[in-house]
């Protein structure tokens, strides 16, 4: 198994303690640049910006923070930050105009008024959060919030203002569906369907999952109303919920389970619908899977594995599977199955990866460890040519002119050895001429 | 040709299960890297074929004769000078039974026609030597024998002031300690141990060599083999412990580029880069003419606490060397020379720097991929990385210099060129494709 070390990083101070699903990067003042969310669980929210130690706005929330997301949650064509506590405060804040404010108040000396720091919205939604995703989850092109719950339940909502309200205030959320699950629901994520609808899947405890269905679209097309009564009456609490349990080596039925859909493909294989979801358990099982519920590949290793990611590392388009271990063993994996390890040396408190503006002022694929010793790692220079160790006579192999050149001087292409002597005295020797 | 700031991409890192030291690297084969662990503990890396993938292997290997309680110091290898075939290792370490520290040197090499390449024989055939006093670097090097061949032999520095010389017994299949003075007169009253050692063939049956003394001493001597006959020596004295010395030819070309200098390339001759634990890295120019007068410093060198290890390489294909340094502070430094406008020195600029996970010690440059394009193996404390250099960017400089040869060919050769005129208008198509 190929294994490497990625060096460059960036340590970013954070002295609280937080729940593994209160952090993510994504754009959270609409500049296009990615910005790391974090929230603590005593209600602190940090939003930290490039390669700067210290977080660049600090808000205040209501109760212990579970899970906080950036997302165009009001449909506004602009993003917010969501950050939900545990006891069910539901919190939104606006943060583009935050970069002119914030240069104000640094000139000034004078911290920011009560009025900034204030979220721009709250509600009361039910208690005991644990998980949140922002997503376009019934194909209608506008974002819904699904909230997952400690006691298997995943409630969807909807903002919804007053058609004749402009003030942005009036709006709120508005619950759309509730459906209880059989396990617990450690990750929520949307994958394109067989029929290239989107589908909210929830993760279920070993190694499985389900597909919870938005009845509420249902009942304007009878006709996905009919499948969806017969593919439901298998087992199951609610007919909304179809739980599908994958197969192989599963030790324990109970253990916890981590999801993530709509793996982006490339180009290459776009034509079919069909998404890419990847699971992982804590005990060591990564799967690879399309909607059609056919199993790509399945990868057993050693290491605790507690989150899952998506990262396109090598810059080809298609996503790879990023899995983090409580050790910090952290596997990234592409379609072809092809593993590159890297071990982060400290324990991990919560992990995430994605898209992040660190350096050079421009978003690139990151690697975000949270320790245990008041530091948030960033690896801003994770990127690799390719996932698989190669030499340089197959990558001009694959060149045509190559071929071409050997042809004209002479040279035989099926004789490696001749080949390697040109390819060295091209090297280091032409440049001495 | 855009220079890009670090042309480098990790491909592999092995993680060993003890530390190693600045000794404990040394490239085995062609293809092969050996690295010794502080427990006892030898590693092959290697890429392995299979399935149509080329994929990273570090595996033990388990030399015979070293026993569980051995902590290695050194290891070294080597290819026997020809007509003569087949891999030494030499393996230094001391085995320490509680009360006392014995060292010994373990030469591994197999005689049995067809084996003498395959390290997991070789591993299994020890000659086991004690040794009277604590050995450092163990070094090889070739040297001209009476009846006009060369061999061989393995030199070990030692805390005992003195350097050792082991030269294979013909007659007898085996290596024996002989008494270095005969062969390496330059090595003859030492002021201090050496803890590096370096030697390089100039041509015309001479060779320069250079020791690296705790006391901080530097000597070089030019020597003639033939002899052999030291022509002339030098001493120098530095402010700390000597950690490497290296001898490099530097070909430095005049700017811009005139095709009528074309073989006065080696125009910087001969240089000794000196690195030592607490100044900063010296070279001196031109050594077998201005000896140690010369001198140049490596500025900024000193930044990243001591400097470990030392290599000079082309690494951009220019046809210029870079020296490249391994520091304690977990940085890699590259420096380039810059010749001087108007008949100065020139200097040595830093162009760039890359940090790692833990302290440098070691550095080598091969092809371990089989390529015919070399990668940078480092000896971290922790592990070997492998750097690679970016496949993409050097086949795109391949396929330019394939294309000037192309050219080339076709300019020169007009009528014997009918075909391959065809060939040229395709690739020029292609590229204008692209």
């Amino acid at each position: 198994m190929r294994s490497l070390n990625y060096v460059q990083r960036v340590s970013l101070d954070f002295t609280g303690t937080l729940f593994p699903h209160a952090i993510c990067l994504g754009d959270a003042d609409n500049d296009s640049l990615n910005e790391l969310v974090v929230g603590d669980t005593s209600g602190k929210l940090l939003v930290y910006k490039n390669d700067d130690s210290k977080p660049w706005i600090t808000r205040t929330c209501v109760g212990m923070l579970t899970c906080v997301a950036v997302g165009d949650v009001c449909n506004k064509g602009k993003n917010f930050v969501v950050a939900v506590g545990a006891e069910g405060w539901f919190h939104l804040f606006d943060l583009t105009a935050a970069t002119a404010s914030k240069a104000d108040s640094t000139s000034q000396h004078e911290a920011l008024s009560f009025e900034d720091q204030r979220p721009f919205f709250t509600q009361h939604i039910p208690a005991n959060t644990k998980v949140i995703l922002i997503s376009d989850i019934d194909g209608d092109g506008r974002c819904e919030l699904v909230v997952g719950y400690t006691d298997r339940v995943v409630r969807a909502f909807r903002w919804e203002e007053p058609s004749d309200g402009s003030d942005l205030g009036s709006g709120q959320l508005v619950q759309l569906k509730k459906w209880l699950l059989e396990g617990q629901v450690d990750s929520l994520s949307v994958n394109p369907g067989p029929e290239g609808l989107p589908e909210l899947m929830v993760s279920q405890p070993g190694c499985g999952y389900a597909i919870l269905l938005c009845s509420w679209t249902q009942q304007d097309s009878s006709g996905s109303g009919e499948e969806g009564l017969a593919t439901t009456g298998s087992e199951g609490p609610s007919r909304d919920v179809v739980l599908h349990l994958t197969t192989g080596r599963i030790h324990n039925k109970n253990v916890s389970t981590h999801l993530i859909g709509s793996i982006s493909k490339g180009s290459k294989e776009e034509s079919s619908k069909c998404g890419l979801f990847a699971l992982c358990t804590l005990d060591g099982t990564l799967k690879l899977m399309d909607s059609s519920e056919q199993l790509l590949w399945s990868v057993q290793v050693d290491h605790q594995l507690f989150a899952l990611q998506k990262l396109d590392v090598t810059g080809d388009g298609r996503e790879e599977v990023v899995a983090c271990a409580w050790d910090g063993q952290t596997y990234i994996i592409d379609h072809n199955r092809t593993v590159v390890r890297f071990q982060f040396d400290e324990n991990v408190n919560a992990f995430c990866a994605g898209q992040y503006t660190c350096k050079e002022g421009k978003n690139s694929p990151c690697l975000v460890y949270v320790s245990f010793s008041h530091k948030i790692y960033i690896y801003w220079k994770v990127g690799l040519e390719r996932m698989e160790s190669t030499n340089l006579l197959r990558v001009l192999e694959e060149k045509p002119e190559f071929r071409s050149h050997l042809k004209v001087l002479g040279v035989d292409a099926e004789d490696p050895a001749t080949v390697r002597t040109l390819v060295t005295n091209l090297l280091y020797k032409d440049s001495q001429m | 040709m855009s220079r890009e700031p670090y042309p480098f991409v990790e491909d592999s890192f092995s993680r060993f299960p003890s530390q190693s030291n600045i000794y404990g690297l040394c490239q085995a084969g062609e293809q092969e890297l050996l690295a010794a662990t502080l427990k006892g503990k030898v590693v092959c890396f290697r890429y392995q074929e299979l399935q149509q993938k080329i994929r990273p292997v570090a595996k033990e290997v388990q030399f015979t004769y070293i026993p569980v309680d051995a902590e290695i110091v050194s290891i070294d290898a080597f290819n026997k000078s020809p007509p003569k075939r087949g891999l030494v290792v030499g393996i230094t370490f001391i085995k320490d039974s509680g009360d006392k520290a014995t060292p010994f040197l373990n030469i591994y090499c197999d005689y049995e026609p067809g084996s003498e390449f395959n390290l997991e024989s070789i591993a299994q055939s020890c000659l086991n030597l004690e040794l009277q006093f604590t050995p450092f670097q163990l070094y090889h090097t070739e040297v001209q024998c009476d009846d006009g061949g060369s061999e061989t032999v393995f030199l070990l520095s030692g805390h005992d002031q003195r350097i050792h010389l082991y030269k294979e017994n013909a007659s007898l299949h085996q290596f024996e300690e002989q008494p270095v003075e005969r062969l390496f007169p330059e090595l003859e009253q030492l002021p201090s141990n050496v803890l590096w050692l370096d030697m390089l063939s100039i041509g015309s049956g001479r060779r320069l060599s250079a020791f690296g003394c705790q006391n901080s001493c530097v000597g070089l001597a030019l020597v003639d083999q033939t002899g052999p006959d030291v022509l002339q020596s030098w001493r120098v004295q530095f402010d700390s412990p000597i950690s490497t010395v290296l001898l490099f030819p530097l070909s430095c070309r005049p700017e811009p580029r005139q095709p009528s200098a074309g073989e006065s390339i080696e125009t910087g001759g001969y240089n000794l880069l000196v690195t030592s634990t607490i100044e900063m890295a010296v070279v001196y120019r031109n050594v077998q003419e201005h000896g140690l007068s010369r001198s140049v410093c490596l500025s900024e060198s000193d930044q990243w606490d001591a400097v470990l290890s030392a290599l000079v390489i082309d690494l951009d294909f220019d046809g210029q060397k870079e020296v490249l340094l391994g520091t304690y502070g977990q940085e890699l430094l590259c420096y380039k020379f810059q010749p001087a406008v108007g008949g100065g020195d020139g200097q040595f600029q830093l162009q760039w720097r890359r940090s790692f996970k833990s302290p440098l010690l070691s550095i080598i440059y091969l092809d371990l991929t089989g390529d015919g394009l070399r990668e940078l193996a480092i000896l971290t404390l922790k592990g070997l990385h492998v750097l690679q250099h970016s496949l993409t960017c050097t086949a795109d400089l391949v396929l330019e210099r394939l294309s000037q040869r192309v050219s080339a060919l076709t300019t020169s050769g007009f009528g014997s060129e009918l075909e391959s005129d065809g060939a040229q208008e395709a690739e020029e198509k292609e590229f204008t494709d692209q």
